[in-house]
């Protein structure tokens, strides 16, 4: 079952063309990983799936589960299960992490039609989330990324993927930033994740990552479009060829 | 002397829904009044007295404040903008009507009522509205309720009375407790400290007065709930806390006023006294009728709020939540006179519509080693204009004393303003002085992120803003942190475009 | 009050009975006279005059005992335009300027500086223009002076006043779209009452920057207002002063953010010693519309002994949201510990003070002449 499908996606930024047609189809069950060199488009293709104001879509559409988002608010798309871990999580300072989570389960319960879980059964959820990603539970109580290092405030992107059950988590550059232990924690975590009934879209320039969470498909971004895809040996290749062989 | 009865129309109806939904407490009670005519002179000076029944010298000193206020200019030096005010054309005195209840079951059901509507529980047993989360555990709040320009009740009397604090209205304390009135009264702020502490000093109605025993903690916390409900009336109270010698008092000052088209005054003054070793938390939260999205209508709150750390070690913290008033005026102040005494004032002010606020505070270093602490964080939405005033003051006296600023502007929208103007005075070498001050608005990658986690852009302002006061938050009561959040909230909505 | 000589209305009346200067017949007075026959001149405890008693410099203006340098001295590059200010050439130069760079309700005291006016020049950079030598103002003749600056688009130049004796100075300054111009002023320590006000109008994309080093006079008041008029300016401004015995020094600056994206910085550094008092009211405006303005002020203040005084006033005025702006004040004494660590060092403390301080004041202005200029060189 085809949980995304991208078609002749153009999309501007600033009045420049960023994405020049872009296809793809992930169906649940599979990690996509999306590569390519800086300034191909990987992160803007990740953004206006989450609907950032700003990232204009000129022609095609992209549809979640057969429906178009291309309209939808950030928060619907969000309801609907879309997930986008951020490559520079923005800090807001005074809310805490625990809060902020409360308020985006609270959000996503009350879309379903679901009564919001209770305060006590949240925070053990939280908690054993935390615990997997091995945050000191403390780190629920400090404000959303506020003085958080580049690994914690990706590990608070995975947690909070967790905790929100996605059907489809767009990773962008989530390996950045991490030293070995915190990228086996993070792989650790998307490995738990991923699930017959969702799907993962990893964003990458290195394949480093695709050594602990092993993609089915990986593609190949360049100038705004897809130029080749592949199993998890093209990631390999790329390691070792770098993307200019590619591109030309 | 006119007695007539208060002209009453219920604004909560379905009718005004759209203009009232964000303010609850706009309503107006219908209650027979006794009011005095619009217009100051002698005569009405010595009316309120009289209807205070007074002593004499209190009477005297009443005018002697009149008589200085007449040759006062109102001050013009703050960044808000309003009509001269017409003084003859308000009325200084309304009260219900009938003798002063002398136990709460004689107090009349329909002002019960409005106290029980606003959540503020007039019996002994309940707790404050909005406290669901404390449970029976939730400390108990003693109540003074003041209605117009007269105490209505006051809850705990009897508990507090066991434990030596004296708390009561301003009226009933000038003549139960004449010495220590005519002791502090006016010592903090002046008669003549400015325009409207003159004014008040001359008409001021009621207000609370607590006096905190030698080594006493008080028991519980102390809060005096302020209502303006009559048309064209003044509301001037007058507030007077005294903490003597290791003694602990928390007290909070919550007010509201119907949603009416007309300006109404609120010039109150509120002295604190803190003796040797003793510690006042003063805590408000401030929801005064703001007016509308036009500008028509709300409160202007002219207020002098002052305490002086008279004793060694002693402290004095305001902290204040201000959402409310058409137009505030007001900085409370702590002069630091005790060796190792500490001022502290933490403030959030948020405006919206047309609202004006000029606000923050004076700390004023006297004694050696003085510390005060100023965090004021201001919210602009609509087409609002909030400002920091705040004065930090070295005396040659305040030898290794130190001072910490921190302010926070938030701006909503693009046609609001911003303000801050600190004036910071050093005579003397040992002493430092930190100020710091940012401005910035809810960005546009912090409402992406709430958003993109499903929570809405509403919601969202809210938690930020929430989120941008915590720091003033954490000192208030617990109970009352929760109140203040609610009311930013409800304050916030639609201010996001 | 009324009738006392240091009085506004007194003063207004004595200066309508001494001019106007028959100096630069050709400047238009108009407004200057108006306002001095409205007596709008500031009372004797107006707020932006808290701490100069402006009184003492009305004894100045009406006891004329201010004897001024008797030449011209004015050093220019060659492709630079400088004439006097009395020639109907500078007229013609003043018409570059456009608009006035300060409001003259706001800058009440520069209608005396045109009714009395007796020296002054006007400069212009011609388009393109980049000198390599500066533009040097070392003397003008008179107690009354006038300079006013164009430098043209793109031009680039260096601008230095040296120290000198005026009752009041008025700088004029524009720079044009792409232009920029490096301003710099030493004041030394004087005991003579005296007030200049520095206007400075920057349009698109255009830099200014001043760095002002001061001692201190009897009185000295200095205003600066500067105008982000276009989009992109940028705006820099350096303040560092050294005040003892009973030297006065209150700085008054403005920044305005007119246009979006504006730059503004600004740095002041102070010790103040014996009994001297320090001021700097410090303002930022950003006017509705200037979104993406990025504008800081900083200033820092040392008191040297308990008998001298610092004011401090930064002042944030936003009408703007999407806007960067901060600001932060300290007063404070010399840091202890920092003389500890260099006596440890082997230092004596006296050395270690004066190091000390050079390195603070250097925080504003980090020039070689710094230290040198506020004589605390070793």
């Amino acid at each position: 079952m085809t949980l995304l499908r991208i078609e002749d996606l153009h999309v501007e930024v600033d009045g420049k063309e960023i994405l020049a047609g872009i296809d793809l189809a992930v169906d649940a069950g599979e990690v996509h990983a999306v590569m390519g060199p800086n300034g191909s488009g990987k992160s803007t293709l990740a953004n206006v799936l989450a609907g950032r104001p700003g990232y204009d879509v000129i022609r095609g559409s992209m549809t979640v589960d057969g429906a178009d988002v291309s309209a939808l608010s950030p928060e619907e798309r969000s309801l609907r299960g879309l997930f986008l871990a951020f490559q520079y999580p923005v800090e807001i300072p005074g809310v805490s992490n625990m809060e902020f989570l409360k308020a985006a389960v609270d959000a996503h319960a009350l879309g379903r039609g679901d009564e919001p879980p209770s305060a006590v059964d949240f925070v053990k959820r939280a908690r054993v989330a935390a615990g997997r990603l091995q945050l000191n539970p403390d780190f629920l109580k400090r404000g959303v990324n506020d003085g958080f290092s580049g690994g914690e405030k990706k590990r608070n992107e995975i947690l909070q993927m967790l905790i929100l059950e996605p059907r489809l988590a767009v990773l962008d550059e989530t390996d950045s930033g991490l030293d070995i232990d915190g990228l086996q924690v993070v792989a650790d975590g998307i490995n738990a994740f991923r699930a017959n009934t969702n799907a993962v879209v990893l964003v990458t320039h290195y394949q480093r990552l695709l050594n602990y969470v092993v993609p089915d498909h990986v593609h190949v971004l360049a100038d705004g479009r897809i130029v080749h895809s592949g199993d998890r040996k093209l990631a390999v290749e790329l390691e070792e060829r770098g993307y200019g062989w590619l591109a030309n | 002397m006119s007695e007539r009865t208060t002209e009453l129309a219920d604004l909560v109806g379905e009718e005004h829904a759209a203009t009232g939904r964000d303010y609850a407490a706009g309503f107006v009670t219908e209650i027979e009044a006794d009011t005095l005519p619009p217009g100051l002179d002698e005569s009405i000076v010595r009316a309120i007295s009289a209807k205070k029944e007074e002593p004499s010298w209190m009477t005297e000193w009443r005018l002697d404040a009149f008589r200085r206020w007449l040759s006062m200019p109102p001050p013009r030096w703050a960044h808000v903008q309003f009509p001269d005010i017409d003084f003859q054309a308000i009325s200084y005195f309304s009260a219900p009507k009938g003798d002063a209840p002398k136990s709460l079951d004689e107090v009349d059901p329909e002002l019960l009522r409005t106290y029980e509507k606003l959540g503020i529980p007039l019996h002994e047993r309940a707790r404050l509205a909005g406290v669901d989360t404390a449970g029976e555990d939730a400390p108990q709040v003693a109540v003074d309720a003041v209605f117009d320009s007269v105490s209505v009740a006051t809850t705990f009397k009897e508990r507090l009375a066991e434990a030596g604090v004296v708390f009561c209205a301003m009226s009933e304390a000038v003549r139960e407790h004449p010495d220590l009135v005519r002791r502090y009264l006016g010592s903090v702020v002046p008669k003549p400290d400015n325009f409207y502490s003159a004014l008040n000093s001359a008409v001021f109605s009621d207000g609370s007065f607590v006096y905190v025993p030698k080594g006493t903690r008080c028991p519980m916390e102390l809060s005096t709930y302020f209502r303006i409900n009559a048309e064209n009336t003044g509301q001037f109270e007058r507030t007077l806390i005294i903490a003597d010698e290791g003694a602990y008092v928390s007290y909070l000052e919550g007010c509201t006023a119907p949603m009416r088209d007309d300006n109404q005054l609120h010039a109150a003054v509120v002295e604190l006294v803190a003796l040797e070793d003793a510690e006042i938390k003063y805590s408000t939260v401030q929801n005064w009728y703001p007016g509308d999205e036009q500008g028509n209508g709300g409160i202007y709150n002219f207020v002098t709020k002052r305490g002086a750390c008279l004793g060694d070690r002693s402290k004095i913290s305001w902290t204040q939540v201000e959402t409310g008033s058409a137009i505030t005026w007001k900085y409370p102040s702590v002069v630091l006179r005790g060796a190792d005494s500490v001022g502290e004032f933490y403030s959030v002010a948020l405006t919206r519509n047309r609202q004006q606020a000029d606000t923050g505070t004076k700390m004023t270093h006297i004694g050696p080693r003085t510390k005060s602490t100023i965090v004021s964080k201001g919210i602009s939405a609509g087409n609002s204009q909030n400002s920091y005033r705040g004065r930090v003051r070295m005396n040659p006296g305040a030898r290794g004393a130190r001072n910490y600023t921190q302010c926070d502007s938030l701006l909503i929208g693009d046609a609001c303003g911003a303000h801050t103007f600190p004036y910071i005075e050093s005579k003397l070498p040992s002493a430092v002085i930190e100020h710091e001050a940012t401005t910035s608005k809810v960005s546009d990658e912090q409402l992406f992120l709430c958003q993109q986690r499903g929570i809405d852009p509403e919601k969202a302002v809210a938690m930020i803003v929430n989120g941008f006061c915590r720091d003033v938050f954490r000192t208030l009561p617990m109970e009352f942190a929760v109140e203040a959040a609610k009311l930013l909230e409800v304050s916030l909505e639609g201010a996001v475009g | 009050m009324a009738g006392s000589p240091t009085d506004a209305a007194g003063l207004a009346e004595r200066v309508l009975a001494q001019g106007p200067s028959r100096y630069a017949p050709w400047l238009d007075r108009g407004p200057h006279l108006d306002l001095l026959e409205r007596r709008a001149l500031p009372e004797l405890r107006a707020e932006a005059w808290r701490h100069t008693n402006v009184g003492r410099w009305y004894e100045t203006v009406l006891d004329r005992t201010v004897t001024p340098a008797s030449s011209y001295r004015v050093e220019s590059p060659a492709e630079v335009e400088v004439v006097d200010f009395a020639d109907a050439r500078a007229a013609e130069i003043l018409q570059l300027r456009g608009e006035e760079t300060y409001r003259l309700s706001a800058q009440p005291i520069a209608a005396i500086n045109a009714l009395l006016l007796g020296a002054g020049v006007a400069i212009r950079v011609p388009v393109g223009c980049a000198p390599p030598s500066p533009v040097r103002i070392v003397e003008l003749p008179a107690a009354y002076q006038r300079v006013l600056v164009i430098i043209e688009s793109d031009a680039r130049v260096e601008l230095i006043e040296e120290p000198s004796i005026y009752t009041h100075r008025l700088v004029e300054v524009v720079v044009q779209p792409g232009g920029q111009l490096v301003h710099r002023r030493h004041q030394a320590a004087s005991s003579h009452r005296e007030c200049n006000l520095a206007a400075v109008r920057v349009e698109a994309g255009a830099h200014y920057e001043l760095s002002q080093l001061s001692l201190g006079g009897d009185l000295r008041r200095n205003d600066i207002v500067a105008t982000l008029a276009g989009d992109g300016a940028n705006v820099t401004l350096r303040g560092a002063w050294r005040l003892d015995e009973s030297r006065h020094l209150d700085n008054q600056v403005a920044v305005h953010h007119r246009a979006p994206g504006g730059t503004s910085r600004q740095t002041y550094r102070g010790v103040a010693a014996d009994r001297s008092r320090a001021v700097l009211n410090g303002r930022i405006e950003i006017a509705p519309g200037a979104q993406q303005s990025d504008a800081t002020l900083n200033t820092k203040n040392l008191l040297a002994n308990d008998t001298a005084e610092v004011y401090a006033k930064p002042e944030l005025e936003i009408y703007a949201n999407d806007v960067q702006c901060s600001h932060g004040a300290t007063v404070g004494a010399i840091d202890d510990d920092a003389v500890h660590y260099f006596r440890t060092r082997g230092i004596d403390e006296h050395k270690a003070r004066r190091l000390f301080v050079r390195g603070f004041l250097r925080e504003a202005i980090d020039d070689p002449d710094t230290a040198q200029i506020l004589g605390v060189i070793q």
